[in-house]
């Protein structure tokens, strides 16, 4: 019967990994929330961001909603992603079989 | 600079570079000063608050990497003469960068022969402990073999008296070798406190020997790097054993109690038992294999875990837990064995006095802008009376009942926190009989 000690956690280890997922998700909205919330704010009160004219005579305003928004997106997706994702894997995951310092046995005796 | 704060300096001249780029040169008609410099200091303000903050994303790819983080840094380079002095021009340059405040090595010998052999007016130098040769520059070095015994007479009377001894002509030398070329020495003892622990010889090829007063001087002042080095040797070895006695210390009432807790569920529940063996033979890998001094937070928060998880197969519903932890702080390295010692401390002085039990709350943070690394461990049981604490920080045991342990875990921590961190950390303990203990840790981040 195989080994699958590291799927068995307690409600407290798994508890404590949610609320700290929780912390780094709603992290990440706040930013995206503040980015997206930050594009109205700017067309209201700066007539700059409609009016002038950066590269090919588009305004700094159709640029972000055209093509800086998205980039945005993108990047905001993948470092969340990232981050979750070792969250979780330091969290849950024993460190039976990561390292030497806590790995097997290089006898190759294992429990 | 230190750390992070190099590139987060980058990136914000970048930032600001970018800022006027896009408001002030790519852009028909310019924005105005007010409005850039607000977007400046948005933008600024982003990126400082950002770069250290929760959204940074893993500083390592898995633990496997962590793990090879654990070796030890190279020696902090020494800074440079302010003067411009060249090291190895002047003797006090060569003090400052002596290989020998590593230790009496053959590479340290070696290297500390070459540094000073213009600095003395000698042809040849050597370096020797009691017994053999462990570095030899100049002529001569075809027959005074590296790592070859004392040969010259000289070298044992120097040794024997501990005293500079000056030796003019050949003969007097006592080198067996007949064409050797060296004619003259002053050989003077190297000594680490009363112990002569090996020579400085500084030989000439020509009548007229070194000036004795500068070689006594050199000698004195390789004997104080030696001294320094045999106490570092001593204050390593110190904080090892006081390790290994916190590492050897795991109390055997605990491992009975688990074991007898396993034995009892075997035969209701084996799985249980089967899973509660695994995480035992978890918990005792990770307290003997940990070499290092520093382990990274999530590998210790992993022992944690699996302490309190036997923990709980013990005391059931009585003994809850919860772990409020920062996403940064996982990767943040601090001392190996602290936190569960502290952990283990709650739940004995705590939760297992208390008829209805309680809960531990493990909390850690990171302060990016203070760079300190902040763990607290606090419970709601029976807290602990002010004189039972002294006993428990001073390292007794408390009480003579029974044979408690755990004093010495605290006393322990305290005493490798300040061979770790000097004053840079605080260790508080706070306690309140009938509401609980808190212990707050603060150390500096790694």
């Amino acid at each position: 019967m195989e080994d699958d000690v590291g799927a068995q956690h307690t409600p407290a280890e798994v508890d404590a990994t949610f609320r700290t997922l929780r912390r780094v998700a709603v992290g990440y909205f706040v930013v995206f929330l503040l980015a997206v919330a930050a594009f109205p704010v700017l067309s209201l009160t700066l007539d700059w961001w409609s009016q002038a004219r950066l590269a090919g005579g588009m305004s700094p305003g159709f640029l972000v909603a055209a093509f800086g928004l998205y980039l945005f997106f993108a990047v905001l997706g993948i470092a969340a992603a990232r981050l979750s994702s070792a969250v979780e894997h330091r969290m849950l995951d024993g460190t039976r079989d990561d390292g030497p310092a806590i790995g097997p046995d290089p006898t190759g005796e294992h429990p | 600079m230190r750390g992070g704060s190099r590139p987060l300096a980058g990136v914000l001249v970048v930032a600001w570079g970018a800022v006027y780029l896009v408001t002030q040169v790519l852009v028909t008609p310019a924005l105005g000063v007010l409005p850039t410099l607000a977007a400046g200091l948005v933008v600024s303000t982003v990126v400082v608050l950002g770069y250290p903050s929760a959204l940074r994303g893993p500083r390592s790819g898995s633990l496997g990497g962590a793990t090879a983080r654990n070796r030890s840094r190279p020696p902090a380079r020494r800074p440079r003469d302010p003067r411009g002095v060249r090291d190895g021009l002047t003797i006090a340059a060569a003090g400052r960068s002596m290989p020998l405040r590593n230790g009496l090595t053959p590479d340290a010998a070696r290297r500390t022969a070459q540094l000073i052999r213009p600095l003395l007016g000698g042809d040849a130098i050597a370096i020797t402990d009691t017994e053999q040769v462990l570095a030899f520059v100049g002529p001569g070095a075809d027959h005074h073999h590296v790592g070859g015994t004392l040969q010259t007479r000289v070298s044992r009377l120097a040794i024997g008296k501990k005293r500079t001894v000056v030796v003019h002509g050949r003969d007097g030398i006592g080198c067996p070798e007949p064409d050797c070329p060296l004619r003259t020495a002053v050989v003077a003892p190297l000594a680490v406190a009363d112990r002569v622990v090996g020579t400085l010889k500084v030989y000439r090829v020509h009548d007229e020997p070194a000036p004795r007063v500068l070689v006594d001087d050199m000698a004195s002042m390789l004997s104080l790097h030696l001294e320094l080095a045999e106490m570092d040797r001593e204050r390593h070895l110190a904080s090892d054993a006081k390790l290994d006695a916190l590492r050897a210390q795991i109390n055997p009432h605990f491992l009975f109690n688990i074991l007898n807790t396993i034995a009892s569920k075997s035969r209701t529940d084996p799985e249980e038992s089967r899973q509660l063996l695994l995480r035992l033979s978890d918990f005792f890998r990770y307290a003997v294999r940990q070499d290092g001094h520093f382990a990274e937070f999530s590998q210790e928060y992993f022992f944690v875990r699996t302490y309190v998880s036997l923990e709980q197969a013990r005391f059931g519903d009585r003994l809850r837990v919860r772990y409020d932890l920062d996403p940064q702080v996982l990767t943040a390295r601090v001392p190996v064995l602290v936190i569960q010692p502290i952990v283990e401390n709650a739940v004995k002085h705590g939760i297992a006095d208390s008829v209805t039990g309680g809960t531990v709350h493990l909390r850690a943070r990171v302060d990016p802008l203070t760079r300190t690394t902040s763990i607290r461990v606090s419970d709601d049981g029976v807290g602990m009376a002010p004189e039972m604490l002294d006993r428990l920080l001073a390292g007794e045991r408390p009480g003579t009942a029974g044979p408690q342990h755990s004093g010495v875990g605290l006393w322990n921590i305290s005493q490798r926190l300040d061979a770790l961190f000097g004053d840079r950390y605080s260790f508080d303990v706070a306690s309140t009989p009938g509401k609980g203990t808190t212990v707050d840790l603060q150390i500096p981040l790694r």
